[in-house]
C-alpha cells in the first residue's frame, strides 16, 4: 500500500515538476518567483484537509470512544501541522521578493499563525498528560475548537482588504490565472496528499506502537 | 542583486519547502528507530519476567 | 431550562461572594492592569497621535493578561477540598457550572476593565467621550468571547500538572481572532471613527466568534469535566 501511494507520488510530482519548470511561462509582473505557488497553495490545501480530517478523527473517538481515532487524529495533525510550516515558509519567502517585507500582520497571515500555533498547542497539551484516555478525550476537543479559525483563515482574504493578495482562483471567483496554469495546484495538491497520506500511516503506526510499549511495560512491572 | 527572473529566491522557496519536508520525515526515521527499540526491550523484559514464573 | 438558569445564578453568586470577600482576584488583576499602563508609557510616548492607532492594541492586551490571571484561578480554586468533584455529582447539569462560573469571571473582568479604562483614559489623555457606548459594545463582546473560552480551557487543564502553562498556551493562540477584532475596532473608536461600514466587518467577526464558542463549550464542558 504504501509503495503504490510513493509511485503515485513520485510520478505525479515528477510530471507537474516539469511543467511547473519548463513548459509554463513566466508571470508578468512576479518573473519566475510565482512557480512558488505551486508548492504553497496545495501545501494548504493538504494542511486544512488534514485538521479536518483529524475534527472527524476526534469526533470519531468521543462518540466511539476507541482510542485508535485519537492515534489517528494525533498523526493527521502533526503532519498537517508541517504542511502548514511549509506554507508559512514558503509564504514568507514569496512575500519578501514580491512585498520587500518577511511578513504582515494583516487578516490571512495572523490568523494563520493563529492557526499554527493551536495545533501546536495540541501537540504540546498530548505531551503534558501521560493518561491515555485523558490524553484523547482533551485533545480532541481542542482539536474541535482549533477548526473554528481554519473557517476565519479560509475566509479572511473574502472578508477584508489583506496584504496577502485577495482570491485568484477559478473556484472561489477570483480573476483566475493564465491559461494552464491553475491545474497544477490541483495536480500537485494531489501528490502532496498521497505524500501526505504515506506519513500519516507511517506516524499512526508510531502511536500504536507507543502504546503497545505502554501496555507491555505496565505487564512487565506486574509481575 | 535580485536577477529580472527571480529565480534564486524562487529556488529557495522550493529549497525550504523540501528542507521542512525532510527534517519532518527524518524526525519521523528517527522516532521509529527509538520506538523499535524500545519495542525490543520491554518484549525482551516481559519474556523475562515470565521465565522467572 | 429553569433549573440550568437557576443552577448557574447559583453558582456565579457563589464565586462572585467568594471573590468579594477576599478581592484577590481583583486586587491582582487590576493592579496588573495598572503596572502594564504604566510600564507601556515608557515604551510609548503618551502623548503622541500615534497613541490612538495603538490604543485599542494597548487597551486589549491588558485586558487578556488581567483576565489571564482571573481566569486561571476559576476552577483550580474549586480543587482543594474537592470541591470540584462535589460541583460535578451535583445533580445539575455540568454546563449550568459551567455557565454559572463564566458568568462570574465575565462580571469580574468588566469591573475590572472599566477600572482600567478610566484609569487609561486619564493617564494617556484619550477623549473618546462620543464614542464611548462604542467601545462599550466592543468591551462587553470582546469580554465575552475571551472569558468563555478561558473558563472553558480553565476546566479542561485544571487536572493538568503544567497547568500554568498549558492555559495561557492554549488560550492565547484561539483567542487572536477575537483580539485582533476587539483591538482594530478600539483603536479606531479611540481615534474618533465611529462603526460603520469600514469596521462592521470586525463587528461581525467578533460577535460571530462569541456564538459560535458559546455553543461549543456549552457542549463539550461535558466531555471536558466529566469524561
Amino acid at each position: 500500500m504504501l509503495f503504490v501511494l510513493a509511485a503515485v507520488c513520485a510520478v505525479l510530482l515528477s510530471v507537474n515538476l516539469y511543467k511547473i519548470f519548463m513548459i509554463l511561462p513566466d508571470e508578468a509582473n512576479q518573473g519566475a518567483i510565482y512557480r512558488i505557488v505551486y508548492v504553497h497553495v496545495p501545501a494548504i490545501f493538504t494542511g486544512f484537509t488534514g485538521f479536518f480530517i483529524a475534527l472527524g478523527a476526534s469526533a470519531a473517538y468521543l462518540i466511539t470512544g476507541k482510542l485508535k481515532y485519537d492515534a489517528f487524529a494525533a498523526a493527521v495533525t502533526e503532519v498537517a501541522l508541517a504542511f502548514a510550516t511549509i506554507v508559512l515558509a514558503t509564504g514568507m519567502i514569496w512575500g519578501r521578493i514580491i512585498w520587500g517585507i518577511w511578513w504582515a500582520w494583516d487578516a490571512r497571515l495572523t490568523t494563520m499563525l493563529a492557526c499554527w500555533l493551536i495545533y501546536a498547542g495540541y501537540l504540546m497539551l498530548r505531551r503534558a498528560i501521560d493518561e491515555p484516555t485523558q490524553r484523547a478525550r482533551l485533545s480532541a476537543v481542542v482539536s474541535i475548537f482549533g477548526c473554528v479559525d481554519i473557517l476565519i483563515v479560509w475566509k479572511s482574504i473574502e472578508w477584508w482588504r489583506t496584504q496577502h493578495p485577495a482570491p485568484v482562483l477559478s473556484v472561489r471567483d477570483g480573476g483566475g490565472m493564465g491559461p494552464g496554469m491553475e491545474a497544477p495546484i490541483y495536480w500537485n495538491w494531489l501528490a502532496f496528499m498521497c505524500l501526505a497520506a504515506i506519513l500519516v500511516i507511517v506516524r499512526t503506526r508510531q502511536e500504536r506502537m507507543a502504546r503497545e510499549i505502554d501496555s507491555l511495560r505496565r505487564m512487565a512491572h506486574a509481575y | 542583486m535580485i536577477d529580472a527572473r527571480n529565480f534564486t529566491y524562487m529556488f529557495y522557496g522550493f529549497a525550504a519547502a523540501f528542507v521542512i519536508l525532510v527534517v519532518y520525515v527524518v524526525s519521523l526515521a528517527l522516532r521509529e528507530h527509538k520506538l523499535r527499540s524500545e519495542i525490543d526491550r520491554v518484549r525482551r523484559m516481559v519474556e523475562q519476567s515470565e521465565k522467572k514464573i | 431550562m429553569n433549573t440550568f438558569l437557576r443552577a448557574s445564578a447559583t453558582v456565579a453568586a457563589k464565586d462572585l461572594r467568594s471573590e468579594l470577600r477576599t478581592k484577590e482576584a481583583f486586587n491582582a488583576s487590576f493592579s496588573f492592569s495598572l503596572v502594564i499602563l504604566v510600564l507601556f508609557s515608557f515604551a510609548f510616548d503618551p502623548s503622541s497621535e500615534e497613541l490612538h492607532s495603538i490604543s485599542g492594541g494597548l487597551l486589549w492586551l491588558v485586558f487578556s493578561f488581567a483576565g489571564a490571571l482571573v481566569l486561571n484561578r476559576s476552577f483550580a480554586r474549586e480543587l482543594q477540598n474537592d470541591c470540584l468533584d462535589a460541583l460535578i455529582s451535583a445533580p445539575v447539569p455540568v454546563s449550568a457550572v459551567f455557565f454559572g462560573k463564566t458568568i462570574a469571571n465575565y462580571l469580574l473582568l468588566m469591573i475590572v476593565e472599566i477600572a482600567a479604562l478610566a484609569v487609561f483614559a486619564v493617564l494617556y489623555d484619550t477623549h473618546f467621550a462620543t464614542q464611548l457606548w462604542p467601545v462599550v459594545l466592543v468591551m462587553l463582546l470582546g469580554t465575552w468571547g475571551m472569558t468563555v473560552i478561558g473558563t472553558m480551557f480553565s476546566a479542561l487543564t485544571v487536572n493538568l500538572r503544567m497547568r500554568e502553562m498549558m492555559l495561557p498556551t492554549l488560550v492565547y493562540p484561539l483567542l487572536i481572532p477575537a483580539l485582533m477584532a476587539a483591538m482594530t475596532l478600539t483603536s479606531d473608536l479611540m481615534s474618533g471613527t465611529p462603526l460603520g461600514p469600514s469596521n462592521m466587518i470586525w463587528l461581525r467577526v467578533l460577535a460571530g466568534f462569541d456564538f459560535i464558542y458559546t455553543i461549543l463549550a456549552v457542549v463539550f464542558i461535558d466531555i471536558v469535566l466529566v469524561g
